[in-house]
């Protein structure tokens, strides 16, 4: 049996003879040494243990910022410690991360992008220090009663973990009653020799082991952590933007004045101030004209601008055109270009049409150069010109009898083309005689004025319109159909495994579609539950996008303009009255239009924007209440369809096929659908049985639908298009449906609105192949209409909402499920950690 | 726990002694020359210690274990957690319907590209600060050395109880290892001649009685401004990395990206692709679109991390201004603690 070496160093000592002490010194004298310091201590150390109270975490961050910015003085000073130097790289690490989300904020188009990206940044941040939190320390010290991520400060105010280095832990920071409660908690026997050391052992064995469950776990832990919270504070982000985005545009519209000044700033004075700088007493050409006009109509429709460009020409110009050196040039030019290719020798050419220096003198000749001439002496100078050039012809001719020209085909050869094309008259115009003086550029002036004001107004006009109703990500209305969507996936109880099986295919959504509806219109219960959340969301529209403040008049009536439509005439009617006063007459026309005429103006762009919108997705929500009620009324009682001719009798078969019709259109059909009156391969010899319909769990029960060979459109037969369309939107609602929609009133009568717009426009249009297919007579509304009035089909957007919603949720499931993994996982593992043989017992002999 | 070492036969292998060359390269703290092959020699040893050795160690709680091992292990999570971020924003897209798959794959990919070129333009920039200050001071601020460990026998059967961790010189700027710069007179090399090279170099003088006490405190003043530029600087180039990552011209790589090296021409192809776009995303970085500040943000980036850099290293070898009248107020009580 062996000895160690502390035994065998008593044993030895206790034979060793002691020695006495050396006496002091006789001289000795303490207050001496004292003064001479000889017996000074070491300063008692001021380190303590920090509570680390989760109250403290302001006052903490605080303080840590405090700390780095004096190590940042002290770093660039050369001063800096290690502990300092250690919060720099922190401080870099943050540094960078703001760099980061800034940089990517710019590249973001949206709000909800942009503001993802700092609260990405943040949750990095802070999933790298909830981590360590909840998955070591808590389960440890749930476990063990040991705190792992234990902080203290040093006798220097430094805050260190305390288990950072296990070769150096300040242990004598713990009063020894708080290490045996520690032992007590960690079932360290009492009477064990050396009990501190073994708890403290203990203790470090804890800490690194967890230290590397950090390390190790981290990795994992922290993006997975970070894009968790992210996907959970997506949501409230959105929301939060969504209430801030719609007060904005609601105050944008109530202080239109004032808030227009935002854009008052004054672009189109400050080109032009450029380019009467640059052409201040210039004769005004076409290039002026041009480049004015581009100035002045930058974000104005190209019909006005046309008008624009018109009216300023008018405002411009006094009639009269300059004649110069150019202008003699390009004569020359245009007839050389004008002859090439004629078959005309270079000799006679040559001799016939004067060349520059000939053409200039005959100007100045015929005191034609520098002088202004209206449109109608053009011709007599060009006449002249011409017979110019006949008589060098008829000289030529002479002198070359054999290569004689014919002098009719030569003067046809120039008179005969019309002005834009003449090549003497398009050079004579081509130079006003009107310069850009005082009084032009006074004129201009004023117009930018009105245009600038104009604009400013009309820009914030045009930034509530798109906050409200515009077409792009993270509108008032397309947060309102996102929401509203993922709303009804989860009231129509889509299950995600359903949407994973159908999320490629709309057809397959539209089956299963089909049967959830079915399954929820055979239950009273169910039916009244998801109509009255439908009927309730379409209403929370009412509730963001006021009916008074924009609306679609063709569905809602206001019964007068609304606030935007008052504003936008304010705006537009002032515009066009200054625009008059100026002596712009075409581009007032064309702004306001004509009279009571406003189709094609620029003002009816501006309302029609809004009201088109709210149409096409009202219209959608529109579609899906009648969708619903169709298929209740088609479930509770089929027979009591009715038909346009009450003396047709309609046989079962015939009933089948239209109901099925009905439902397909509803759910699947598009605007084009409607337009060719609805397509369907009938038996064109149905069965003569007049038995009713039947109906098993919200479906008909057919007996013989899609029996019968033979089948085809059959394209003569009106009364079935009629009533199709009877049974789509003009019969009787559901009295479940009427009850529901009784206590929104509103809503109620838009949809009353919109079943008879559908019966009338679509109803009303004629398909040439089946002339007669008509509700009741012809419409000519246009397919624009048409088309948002039809809306989305529910097929489409339950397949959109549910691709959405599988994105989402397969992110989720994948990454939530890791990350629940490994946080189970990491707490699994604390329960072998910390295990320490104990010494044995001290045995009292 | 102390262990009876005595009765164990004398066979514990001090392998880093003289007499048990055993396995160990260095038999005493070694200093080690700052070359790629050494750089490579010691990333390499640290990675596989802190994916295999130290883990090991920290799991059994091992009396062993110390704060460089729980350092180096700092690298596992910056591994792990790059190839997680690329995976949170990659692995679901193959999901997804073909649009929102091609969509989130050009996201998620650019995503990844930015944590790649984060991580390598983080450690690269470095170099720009400390390669221009060891070449106007002499002092190389990451000068490697080897340390030997003795450490204690886990049990009576662990025989082999010294490892080598590799180290900086200046790693503490409290505690350099100021010792292992001086000469080795028994290898013919003067005491103080690293010294002396810095001491001319920072304008000094030559043949200094004690250059090593002379230069001592403007290394620690430049070792402490150099780690101040190079941690704010890298962090800089790197978020400039991501900014280069998220450009469209990538786009145009992702379509011809292969991995699959023993396919000559498609690797080959992919990689001239890379090159190519890697020149435009960082033409469109600094061009940058959109109007007002936002067409700027790549210009201020790459400014402010150039400017980090810049100044970091002009501050780092500019003396600080002492005013040596005043060093010590006589006036003051002084406590030496």
């Amino acid at each position: 049996m062996s000895s160690n070496l502390i035994n065998n160093y008593i044993s030895k000592s206790q034979i060793t003879q002691q020695q006495t002490s050396v006496k002091p010194k006789p001289d000795f004298n303490i207050q001496n040494e004292l003064n001479n310091r000889t017996f000074i201590k070491p300063l008692k150390g001021k380190g303590k243990l920090l509570s680390g109270n989760i109250l403290y975490a302001p006052i903490d961050t605080f303080r840590d910022v405090k700390y780095s910015m004096k190590a940042l003085s002290h770093a660039a000073k050369g001063k800096a410690n290690d502990h300092e130097l250690g919060k720099l790289n922190d401080l870099g690490m943050m540094t960078g991360g703001l760099a980061i989300a800034s940089y990517l904020f710019t590249k973001k188009t949206t709000p909800l992008t942009k503001g993802m990206e700092f609260v990405g940044l943040g949750s990095f941040f802070a999933s790298m220090a909830i981590w360590p939190k909840i998955a070591i320390q808590l389960p440890a010290y749930l476990l063990h009663g040991v705190d792992v991520q234990k902080q203290y400060q040093d006798s220097f105010g430094r805050r260190k973990p305390f288990y950072q280095d296990p070769q150096f832990i300040p242990w004598d920071l713990y009063k020894d009653e708080e290490i045996q409660k520690i032992g007590d908690r960690m079932g360290v026997p009492k009477d064990i020799p050396n009990r501190r050391d073994f708890i403290q052992e203990k203790m470090r064995k804890l800490a690194v082991q967890n230290n590397t469950l950090w390390m190790l776990t981290a990795g994992f832990a922290t993006p997975i952590m970070s894009a968790l919270i992210c996907n959970q504070a997506e949501p409230y982000l959105l929301k939060y933007q969504n209430n801030q985005k719609n007060k904005k545009a609601d105050q944008i519209l109530t202080n239109l004045e004032n808030y227009s000044k935002k854009y008052q700033t004054n672009p189109v004075e400050k080109s032009l101030t450029e380019i009467i700088k640059k052409h201040s007493n210039q004769p005004i050409n076409q290039e002026l004209i041009d480049k004015i006009t581009d100035v002045f109509t930058t974000d104005i429709d190209p019909v006005t601008s046309e008008n624009f460009k018109k009216d300023l020409l008018g405002l411009l110009s006094n009639d009269r055109y300059s004649i110069n050196d150019t202008t003699a040039k390009n004569i020359t030019a245009n007839l050389h270009k004008q002859f090439a290719d004629k078959g005309f020798s270079k000799e006679f050419l040559q001799a016939v049409i004067p060349d520059e220096t000939a053409m200039i003198q005959f100007m100045k000749d015929r005191g034609f150069s520098g002088n202004n001439y209206l449109k109608v002496d053009h011709t007599e100078i060009s006449n002249t010109i011409v017979d110019e050039i006949i008589n060098r012809a008829h000289i030529f001719n002479q002198a070359h009898p054999d290569d004689a020209e014919d002098l009719g085909y030569i003067r046809e050869l120039i008179s005969a083309n019309k002005t834009e094309e003449h090549p003497i008259a398009k050079s004579l115009k081509e130079v006003r005689a009107s310069v850009l003086d005082e009084t032009a550029q006074g004129k201009l002036k004023k117009l930018a004025g009105i245009l600038d004001n104009f604009r400013a107004k009309n820009l914030s006009l045009d930034e509530y319109a798109l906050t409200k109703v515009g077409s792009a990500p993270e509108t008032v209305i397309a947060n309102y159909w996102n929401n509203v969507s993922q709303e009804l996936m989860k009231s129509i109880g889509f299950t995600s495994k359903e949407i994973e099986k159908v999320r490629f295919n709309r057809t397959l959504m539209g089956e299963l579609l089909r049967g959830k509806l079915e399954q929820i219109v055979s239950d009273k219960s169910a039916y009244d539950r998801v109509m009255g959340i439908l009927v309730e969301k379409v209403a929370s529209l009412n509730t963001q996008i006021k009916p008074s403040d924009i609306a679609s008049h063709m569905l809602t009536d206001t019964g007068s303009q609304t606030i935007y439509e008052e504003k936008v005439h304010t705006i537009f009617e002032e515009f066009a009255k200054k625009l008059r006063e100026q002596g712009f007459t075409r581009t007032a026309n064309s702004i306001i239009g004509n009279g009571n005429n406003d189709n094609g103006s620029y003002i009816r762009i501006q309302k029609a924007y809004v009201e088109d919108r709210l149409l096409g997705v009202k219209s959608s929500f529109n579609r899906l209440i009648n969708t619903l009620d169709l298929y209740r009324r088609a479930a509770t009682n089929p027979n009591a369809l009715t038909h346009i001719n009450p003396e047709m009798t309609l046989v079962r078969e015939v009933k089948e096929e239209l109901i099925e019709l009905c439902k397909i259109i509803m759910l699947e059909g598009h605007s084009s659908d409607h337009a060719t009156k609805f397509w369907m391969l009938r038996n064109p010899n149905p069965a003569l049985d007049t038995s009713p319909l039947e109906v098993e769990g919200g479906k008909i029960k057919n007996k013989y639908l899609g029996n019968a060979a033979g089948t085809t459109d059959i394209s003569t037969d009106k009364y079935f298009y009629q009533n199709a369309m009877k049974f789509l939107f003009g019969d009787e609602i559901h009295p479940d449906t009427k009850a529901i929609l009784e206590k929104n009133v509103s809503i109620r009568d838009e949809f009353t609105r919109y079943r008879q717009l559908i019966m009338e426009k679509l109803g009303g249009e004629k398909y040439f192949a089946k002339p007669r297919h008509l509700v009741s007579g012809k419409n000519h509304t246009g397919s624009d209409i048409k088309f948002l009035l039809t809306g989305i089909a529910p097929d489409e957007f339950f397949f959109k909402a549910g691709q959405q919603a599988f994105n989402t949720k397969k992110w989720l499931k994948m990454f939530g499920g890791f990350g629940a993994g490994l946080l189970g996982t990491t707490v699994l593992i604390q329960f072998f950690l910390g295990k320490l043989k104990s010494p044995r017992q001290v045995k009292n002999d | 726990m102390i262990l009876a070492v005595n009765n164990h036969n004398n066979i514990i292998k001090f392998s880093a002694g003289d007499k048990n060359k055993k396995s160990l390269e260095y038999n005493h703290d070694t200093l080690l020359d700052n070359n790629f092959a050494t750089r490579t020699k010691i990333g390499i040893d640290k990675l596989t210690n802190a994916l295999t050795v130290y883990p090991a160690k920290g799991f059994k709680g091992s009396k062993n274990a110390n704060f460089y091992e729980f350092l180096t292990m700092g690298t596992v999570p910056y591994i792990i957690g790059s190839i997680t971020m690329m995976s949170v924003f990659n692995s679901a897209n193959k999901h997804f319907a073909p649009f929102a798959k091609t969509k989130a794959s050009a996201i998620g990919k650019k995503m990844a590209l930015g944590v790649l070129f984060y991580g390598l333009l983080k450690n690269a920039s470095k170099s720009l600060v400390t390669k221009p200050v060891k070449m106007m001071t002499g002092i190389d601020t990451e000068r490697p050395y080897a340390k030997v460990i003795y450490e204690l026998p886990d049990d009576i059967n662990d025989t082999d109880i010294t490892s080598i961790e590799h180290h900086k010189v200046f790693e503490s700027v409290e505690f350099p290892r100021w010792d292992l710069l001086y000469g080795n007179e028994e290898k013919g090399e003067k005491r103080n001649y690293r010294y002396d090279k810095i001491a001319k170099k920072l304008g000094m003088g030559e043949n200094l009685n004690d250059s090593d006490q002379e230069v001592k405190p403007r290394i620690k003043e430049i070792v402490i401004k150099t780690n101040l530029a190079k941690n704010i600087s890298s962090y800089l180039w790197a978020a400039t990395g991501v900014g280069i990552a998220f450009q469209k011209p990538w786009e145009n790589f992702f379509n011809v990206m292969t991995f699959k090296f023993w396919k000559g021409k498609e690797f080959k192809k992919s990689m001239q692709s890379f090159g190519h776009n890697f020149i435009e995303s960082i033409k469109e970085f600094w061009k940058g679109e959109g109007k007002g500040i936002t067409k700027h943000t790549g210009k201020a980036l790459a400014g402010a991390a150039a400017l980090s850099t810049i100044t970091g290293v002009i501050n780092a070898v500019s003396p600080k201004s002492t005013n040596t009248k005043n060093v010590i107020n006589k006036n003051e009580r002084y406590v030496v603690d």
